[in-house]
């Protein structure tokens, strides 16, 4: 059983930037993902915060790049979706589509 | 830009997790290139700007989670320890503590036993306090309702009953009130009820149509009193109570309709009352007030109670203002009955609770004496055994101890014997309930709350409560004193012979100062208190009480509307009792003495023209039977007694008291004169002068009074008046056969007349005197446990001195010193100390003692002789208590000390 109910709406939203960015995704660059594709302003703070929580959770491994001179020296950490982050995406996706049918209508309805 | 600016490294370092800051550093380094790539010099500062802003923002995005994310979670590894060690180490102290006790097991059955009598006190006296005094009433808004009296300070009342005009004419004008009424016990307090089974004697009450809208009760099954119900002869409804209708009538729904027969007349119940219903006189039938037009109209007569409704947006105040204009105006208008009277009203409670709200704050205070006392007691015990502990508490200190933490333990042990005190003080409380529930005088069965008291959650919470506060008050002092230890001094003095410390010493003996003088103040009090019962019973009665039997009477109207048959019934129960074997002397009388009531008249005397302005007379009319000045003893001043010839036909004649003719007739002779009482018109000839006879209660003194002769129709107080009388015989018969005789004389003459109890009048005398007996008994009890207390206290504070002095005291002797010498040297130290408490506590009680006043009869709360003889006793005491070890002193073998 997929535990989705253990997350967030930001850690979902910080898990999809991750699955995006798939090698490239580090702290910046998920702020930046998150950014463009909702067109909100996400604080720096946030995403450090949640993807350190996401990988205390289990839904996210890190590596360290390698350093380099921009950096001053220093690497970079990169993330990657573990096997329990996927299920939980797919079981997300499956729950909301399955919700979401024929629920257009009627929220336009609702307006 | 290579590196971060140090003293942001630190702030990330200070809430960043350490695995974390490394590419976070990188990252805040990129950003920062990219800001001032192209910006020229003017980029800086805002690159730097954006720097520091990015840095916070990570730094408090930190701080927040781990906040937030660490108080779900196990806490981090620092905090964790300190919590936890704050339990674990409370309940190592308490296993300590317990351990400590039971290796004491002494110490510790004293130290509980002690504490337990005095918790339990406080806990009971509290359960009482609290359903009685701070309870809320029963009634919705109870705050709202008052009690209305008549003030009549030239009669000394200052709340007293109301006459029937005076009422209707306040319940007509005032406007504060949204619902006034009047109520009237019957005559003998009870309905004969007949028909249906067993006639019984059912308590009753009269009210006006209103009462149970003031009261905000609405019968539980039927309806209220219609207005029209207060006229007489549409009086005939009844509301009953929960209790008699389960009891009665099966808790028969169908109940509203039927009739039931009080006192020989036809009820049709309206209702029955919720079960909840409460009032002081405990009544199982309200039936409607309704006077006859006659009684409506009397404003010198005085027999209604009243309570009112205060309206929504009126002040107590207010309404207490309108009454007084309004009472005003009619002593204006109606001078010679209304002068100087005046409404009053107070709050509800105030009503029922009386005088018992003082008796029972001086018991509260006293009982709070008694636990001080246990505390100062127990103290002085922890001190002792804390001395014996100086060598441990001093090696913890060594071993890096705070004091603080030694106070802790010391408070943590304290605490554990309070709440086994307290626990065991529940049991005490219980008990003492109980026994306070038996010895109850009859005058308290009618107080709120009195049926619920017993140990509820509250008493419990309260027993809790005084352990914990016990616990802080005998604990800080030996606490503080025993860890404040000079830690080199203990640990490289020499164990033997060493003398406690100062400080401990000092505590020691301010703690036993402390039991003196509290013990001093109770003991006053107790004096007092006993000086007071034993003038207020060697008041002269005025009448000899011995080997009278009385009993109550009501004749019901429906069979004796006639004076003549009134009279008649007399005549012929005392034909028939005076024949009885034993029996000396018959009489009937309106008013018992010492039973109060109120039935005093103006009293007109002829040919002498009232003085305007002046207060008018009043007296007290009694109708009584020929004999009854024989029966009961009471001398004749001057005159006669009434007789036989004193008839509905011969010419109407008076009997004075002295009082009457000491207040009206100053330095003359009232005999020959005629007096009219209640009247202008109704006189009687004056022939005879009594002497005074106690009758609200012996601490009051003798009021004016006119004895009528029951043969005589009287009728201005009201025509009920006769019909409600007590007969009294004097008999060499024991009560038993004095009972018998006259019941079985009422079922000759009238089978259908309900007997109400039959009392010796010592048992009358008795119950007058019951809640002063009470007080004296209570306060008598908690003072001798606070001079054992204080005993033990003082024995064992000069015990533990001598022990700690047996070197010194050894050398003493080697040098020379004679056994007087040290005997002298003990008492000189426990007198010094005596005289400090008792000098302290002569003081506190001087203070203190004032607030009983209204508690003392016959001496004065500042009498020098109380309390010369209550420090003499204290002394006495105390000098007991320290006998024995001063004593043990001078058998001390110096050798032996100067051994050991």
């Amino acid at each position: 059983m997929t535990d989705l109910s253990n997350l967030g709406e930001f850690e979902h939203v910080v898990l999809l930037a991750v699955l995006h960015l798939s090698d490239e995704a580090y702290a910046v660059a998920v702020r930046d993902e998150i950014e463009s594709r909702t067109g909100r302003r996400v604080s720096r703070g946030s995403v450090y915060v949640t993807l350190d929580r996401l990988e205390t959770k289990g839904y996210l491994k890190s590596r360290l790049g390698d350093p380099t001179a921009v950096r001053g020296g220093r690497a970079k950490r990169y993330y990657a979706l573990r096997p329990r982050a996927v299920a939980a995406l797919q079981e997300s996706r499956r729950t909301l589509l399955q919700m979401w049918r024929g629920a257009d209508d009627r929220l336009e309805g609702a307006r | 830009m290579t590196r971060l600016p140090r003293s942001l490294e630190r702030v990330l370092a200070w809430t960043v997790p350490r695995e974390q800051r490394e590419p976070i550093a990188g990252d805040l380094i990129e950003e920062h290139s990219l800001r001032l790539r192209g910006g020229g010099f003017a980029a800086r500062p805002r690159a730097y700007a954006g720097l520091w802003w990015s840095a916070l923002q990570l730094a408090g995005s930190f701080a927040w989670e781990r906040l937030r994310r660490d108080r779900p979670l196990p806490p981090i590894a620092g905090e964790s320890a300190r919590r936890s060690s704050l339990w674990d180490m409370l309940a190592h102290d308490a296993a300590f503590g317990v351990r400590m006790l039971r290796r004491q097991p002494a110490f510790a059955a004293i130290a509980i036993a002690v504490l337990a009598l005095g918790i339990g006190a406080n806990t009971a006296m509290f359960g009482f306090v609290n359903a009685v005094l701070w309870r809320p009433l029963p009634f919705p808004r109870a705050d709202r309702i008052v009690s209305l009296g008549e003030q009549r300070p030239h009669e000394n009342r200052w709340f007293g009953p109301i006459a029937p005009a005076d009422f209707f004419d306040w319940r007509r004008d005032s406007r504060s009130f949204s619902a006034m009424a009047a109520s009237m016990v019957p005559p003998s307090g009870a309905f004969n009820l007949t028909g249906a089974g067993e006639p019984e004697r059912v308590r009753a009450i009269q009210v006006t149509p209103a009462f149970l809208t003031v009261l905000g009760i609405v019968p539980a099954l039927g309806r209220d009193f219609r207005p029209d119900e207060e006229t007489d002869g549409r009086q005939r409804v009844a509301l009953l109570s929960d209790g008699l209708w389960r009891r009665r009538f099966g808790a028969d729904p169908a109940i509203v309709g039927r009739t039931v027969e009080f006192d020989s007349h036809t009820f049709e119940v309206i209702g029955v009352l919720p079960a909840r219903f409460w009032w002081p006189t405990r009544p199982d039938a309200v039936v409607p007030l309704a006077l006859t037009n006659h009684d409506r109209a009397l404003r010198g007569a005085h027999f209604l109670e009243a309570v009112a409704r205060v309206g929504d947006g009126v002040s107590i105040d207010q309404a207490r203002e309108e009454l007084r204009v309004l009472s005003a105006r009619l002593s204006q208008d109606y001078p010679a009955v209304n002068s100087g009277h005046a409404a009053n009203l107070r709050p509800l409670r105030d009503a029922f609770v009386g005088d018992v709200r003082q008796a029972l704050l001086v018991l509260l205070g006293a009982v709070a004496f008694v636990l001080l006392i246990a505390c100062a007691n127990v103290a002085t015990l922890q001190l002792a055994r804390a001395a014996g502990r100086h060598k441990e508490l001093s090696i913890r200190r060594a071993v890096g101890a705070s004091r603080l933490r030694v106070v802790q333990q010391l408070m943590t042990e304290s605490l554990v014997i309070a709440l086994v005190g307290g626990a065991a003080g529940l049991l005490v409380a219980a008990g003492a309930l109980a026994l306070m529930r038996g010895v109850l005088p009859t005058q308290f069965a009618g107080l709120p709350g009195i049926s619920a008291v017993g140990l509820d959650g509250r008493a419990v919470a309260a027993a809790f409560g005084f352990s914990t506060i016990t616990a802080l008050v005998f604990g800080i002092v030996p606490a503080l004193a025993s860890s404040d230890a000079g830690l080199a001094a203990t640990l490289t003095e020499e164990t033997r012979g060493s003398t406690a410390s100062a400080a401990a010493q000092r505590w020691r003996a301010a703690l036993v100062v402390t039991e003196l003088a509290l013990s001093l103040v109770l003991l006053s009090s107790a004096a007092l208190l006993l000086v007071s019962f034993q003038r207020l019973i060697n008041v002269p009665l005025g009448f000899q009480p011995a080997q009278l039997t009385t009993a109550d009477l009501r004749l019901p109207g429906a069979r004796y509307d006639e004076h003549a048959r009134t009279v008649a019934f007399v005549d012929a129960l005392f034909a028939r009792v005076r024949v009885a074997p034993g029996v000396q002397h018959a009489a009937a009388t309106t008013a018992l003495p010492l039973v109060g009531g109120d039935s005093r008249l103006d009293l007109v005397i002829e040919h002498r023209a009232p003085s305007p302005g002046a207060v008018p007379m009043r007296a007290d009319a009694r109708l009584v039977s020929t004999d009854y000045f024989a029966t009961l003893g009471i001398p004749l001043v001057r005159g006669r007694f009434f007789t036989e010839h004193d008839t509905e036909s011969s010419a109407k004649v008076a009997i004075l008291n002295a009082a009457a003719v000491r207040r009206y007739w100053p330095g003359e002779d009232p005999l020959g004169r005629r007096i009219s009482l209640g009247a202008d018109d109704d006189w009687r000839g004056v022939v005879g002068v009594v002497g005074d006879t106690h009758n609200e209660g012996l601490d009051v003194d003798a009021e004016p009074a006119a004895y009528l002769p029951q043969r005589q129709l009287f009728e201005n107080l009201g025509s009920a008046f006769e019909r409600t009388m007590t007969i009294v015989i004097r008999s060499s018969n024991d009560t038993a056969a004095n009972a018998s005789i006259i019941r079985s004389a009422l079922s000759s003459v009238d089978p259908q007349l309900p007997t109400g109890p039959v009392r010796k009048m010592e048992e009358v005398i008795g119950d007058s005197i019951a809640p002063r007996r009470l007080n004296l008994v209570v306060v008598v009890a908690l003072t001798f446990m606070a001079l054992v207390l204080t005993g033990a206290g003082l024995y064992g504070v000069m015990s533990y001195i001598v022990a700690q002095r047996t070197r010194e005291i050894g050398v003493r002797m080697a040098l020379g010193a004679s056994r007087r010498q040290v005997l002298g040297m003990m008492f000189g130290q426990a007198l010094r100390v005596m005289a400090a408490g008792i000098g302290i506590g002569v003081a506190g009680a001087l203070a203190l003692t004032r607030s009983m006043s209204s508690l003392l009869f016959g001496v004065n709360a500042g009498d020098p002789l109380i309390y010369v003889a209550v420090s003499v006793l204290l002394a006495a005491v105390g000098l007991a208590a320290v006998a024995v070890p001063a004593s043990r002193a001078t058998r001390i073998d110096p050798l032996a000390a100067l051994r050991n």
